[in-house]
């Protein structure tokens, strides 16, 4: 049995483990078959996929994304505890949002439109791998059908995801020069939120899983639940990694997409500019000595940004190799000044030119 | 001669010159710029004569030029004069409808050096814009085209004239320019001059409409900031002062027309008695200094009360001479869309009433119609 489903010792016991034992047996399942550990996770954090392959687990992850209030609501249907439900359904609510909008759904859908997808399509559902469907739905029928202990031990993998989301984050705005916070905005709300509910469902768990056999299907509705996103993960590589086989009807680069997804990057809204940033001037954006009128000038879309002898000094080195720090060096040299003082001026500067959409990073 | 006349004010030197290159158009919309009286192909100007004009516009400060028309992309020789713009060190902007041959001479736009496009849209849903502007297939080449802009990397800029067939459209407008990766969106009001005069009560909105429209605006401004910079027209028979028009008579810009007259801005032959130069006839410095329609209402000094004692004289610079031609009778009067003007009020009734009742049908743009400014009859009578 164990070559098919390796499970923890603790598990394999026949005695009643202790709450801390058990919490220890949870934790070593997804120690060892969290999805973190899988392939295409790791290609994904260290910046070996393509954007289309980005692309690709993106749309697939909305309907996971989608069907969680579904299965939240399964499991609340079952919940015969008023007080237990009034927990639990603040899981809905992180999803759904309290208007339109909001919530963890529409964060997706931001960050599936932040690589470049149409909102309809991916609303549609059309281009989702049928692999995915049937894990995503089988989770579903899971919390619908078996014990109220085995539906809330299946969410206990939110103990692992604050790992896996930190590693995300960092390794996605690190590698992938289409992605922005803003795009990622989801994994935010989840860092707080996925511990707090992981935190009562344990508890929940510990305090209910009270027989051997109790705490046996427990941990095996955790395992289930590993595999659910595992095998998501496996649809996604086969398809679009190795042997790269999509299935017939499955999202095609290039299908699905607004008309073009560049100006993610520049859109960078929420982020302001630092001191690494190499800022340069986008096409359509000129410094002009004007003879005329015996100054320099910025002429943009329709309009002409006076400069004073400051901003001339910092745009005559904005070129996009130079980082915001290197000009700050330079200006200092020159000026015999502190170098970072004239930092903390040109990034305000600078990010005031980003605002109006005349500087790009 | 300068010496002779030394209380006359002096003259900045232009900012901008808008060249229509020609008033051939497939778009119809019922609210073009162009006057009633088009300029046929056989009398454009030809490419050397515009290149000529450029290299003056360019010696006298003039730092961006508005490729515009009709439909800029029509001219044959476009990719040689956007060259001649970049050559110049002009700043290129094409203000183009992206339907007919546009798309296919953008790549080579592009590679010449245009700086940036400004696209027009008549409305979000296609049926809608395609009925404003009276071509059917027009948005699906819309969309074509700024896909192309963007996949370039040129800025894009939508513009959408806001009238009642489509204020409704306002976000939509929005979403679009976002959607279509635009990094600036014109939501400009009709202005009522020209075709739009003609078709005013087809187009004019009532207020609370205009009021929603400019709380959209302001809502989206924020939300989008960094990303979509949104500028906004209000429509004048609902503001307080008036626009400065053209940034003020003579200040910044030039509009040169099809055939190579020079006005102060594109309505200005509206007005009767205005003597216009043709750069045929003369250099484009001689017409900015001196030519009478640039002499006749640059400054102050042409100023009645109460714009002659306003604190606001060299803000607005008494609004628009057009519109006060139009609706005051007399081109040197306070533009009526001003809250100063005695005639505001009863503007502001005629939009309201106007608004109130079931448009009538648009008259379309065309070249070699029959239609008459009802203005021209007001001012003939």
């Amino acid at each position: 049995m164990n070559a098919v489903f390796p499970t923890p010792d603790a598990a394999d016991s026949q005695r009643l483990l202790s709450p801390e034992e058990l919490e220890a047996a949870l934790r070593d399942i997804g120690a060892r078959r969290y999805h973190n550990l899988h392939p295409f996770h790791r290609l994904l954090h260290d910046g070996k996929l393509s954007k289309d392959q980005v692309r690709a687990w993106a749309l697939n992850r909305y309907y996971y994304q989608a069907m969680i209030p579904v299965k939240d609501a399964a499991v609340l249907a079952r919940m015969t505890d008023a007080a237990l439900r009034r927990i639990w359904r603040q899981r809905i609510v992180d999803h759904d949002g309290d208007h339109e909008g909001d919530g963890g759904i529409e964060r997706w859908l931001k960050l599936a439109e932040g690589v470049g997808f149409d909102r309809d399509y991916v609303l549609s559902t059309r281009g989702i791998l049928s692999a995915t469907k049937f894990s995503v739905e089988a989770y579903v029928h899971f919390v619908s059908e078996k014990t109220l202990l085995e539906a809330i031990a299946s969410s206990l993998t939110e103990m692992f995801s604050p790992t896996i989301i930190s590693e995300r984050v960092a390794g996605m705005l690190k590698n992938y020069d289409f992605i922005t916070k803003d795009t990622l905005a989801y994994f935010d709300k989840r860092l707080t939120q996925a511990p707090r509910d992981a935190d009562f469902a344990l508890d929940y768990v510990k305090q209910h899983a009270t027989t051997p056999e109790l705490q046996r299907r427990a941990m095996a509705a955790l395992t289930f639940k590993c595999n659910v996103l595992w095998t998501q993960l496996d649809a996604l590589y086969f398809a679009y990694v190795a042997p790269g086989m999509i299935p017939p009807d499955a999202w095609r680069p290039g299908e699905g997409l607004v008309a073009d997804a560049a100006p993610v990057r520049a859109a960078a809204a929420g982020g302001k500019m630092t001191a690494a940033d190499r800022p340069r001037l986008p096409r359509g954006v000129r410094l002009r000595n004007d003879e005329t009128r015996g100054k320099y000038v910025l002429l943009a879309p329709e309009r002409t940004f006076d400069l004073d002898d400051n901003a001339v000094a910092v745009l005559k080195l904005v070129d996009g190799t130079r980082s915001v720090a290197d000009i700050a060096d330079e200006l200092g040299r020159t000026y015999a000044a502190d170098p970072r003082a004239i930092e903390a001026d040109i990034l305000v500067m600078l990010d005031g030119l980003a605002e109006k959409r005349v500087l790009e990073r | 001669m300068n010496a002779l006349t030394p209380n006359r004010p002096a003259v900045p030197a232009p900012v901008g010159l808008l060249a229509e290159l020609t008033h051939r158009c497939p778009l119809r919309c019922p609210y073009c710029s162009n006057p009633l009286e088009l300029d046929r192909r056989s009398g454009e100007l030809d490419t050397a004569t515009w290149q000529r004009v450029l290299t003056e516009a360019s010696g006298l400060g003039v730092l961006h030029v508005h490729l515009s028309g009709g439909e800029p992309t029509a001219r044959n020789d476009i990719v040689e004069i956007t060259k001649t713009c970049a050559d110049l060190g002009l700043y290129s902007n094409l203000i183009t409808s992206g339907v007919g041959g546009a798309l296919a001479k953008l790549q080579a736009l592009y590679d010449v050096g245009l700086d940036h496009v400004q696209l027009s849209v008549q409305g979000v849903d296609a049926q809608n814009a395609e009925k404003i502007g009276g071509l059917k297939n027009a948005q699906p080449q819309k969309f074509a085209f700024a896909a192309k802009v963007v996949e370039l990397g040129l800025p894009l800029t939508l513009n959408s004239v806001i009238h009642r067939g489509n204020i409704h459209e306002v976000s939509g407008f929005i979403d679009l320019a976002v959607k279509m990766g635009a990094k600036r969106l014109e939501v400009a009001h009709t202005q009522y001059y020209g075709w739009a005069y003609v078709n005013r009560a087809a187009l004019m909105p009532d207020k609370a409409q205009v009021d929603e429209s400019i709380r959209i605006v302001e809502a989206a401004r924020e939300r989008l900031k960094g990303q979509l910079v949104i500028d906004l027209v209000v429509p004048d028979y609902y503001a307080k002062y008036p626009k400065a028009c053209a940034g003020g008579w003579g200040r910044k810009l030039m509009n040169v027309t099809p055939q190579g007259k020079v006005l102060p801005c594109h309505a200005a032959e509206t007005i009767p008695g205005l003597e216009f130069w043709n750069v045929n006839d003369h250099s484009l410095g001689d017409i900015w200094r001196d030519a009478p329609a640039f002499t006749a209402y640059r400054g102050t000094d042409w100023m009645k009360e109460p714009c002659r004692s306003c604190d606001r004289r060299e803000k607005d610079w008494g609004g628009c001479r057009c519109q006060a031609l139009a609706l005051a009778g007399d081109a040197a009067a306070t533009d009526p869309a001003c809250s100063l003007s005695p005639l505001h009020a009863k503007v502001r009734a005629l939009a309201t009433e106007e608004a109130a009742e079931t448009p009538p049908d648009y008259i379309y743009r065309t070249i070699g119609s029959n239609v008459r400014s009802p203005l021209k009859e007001e001012v003939d009578s």
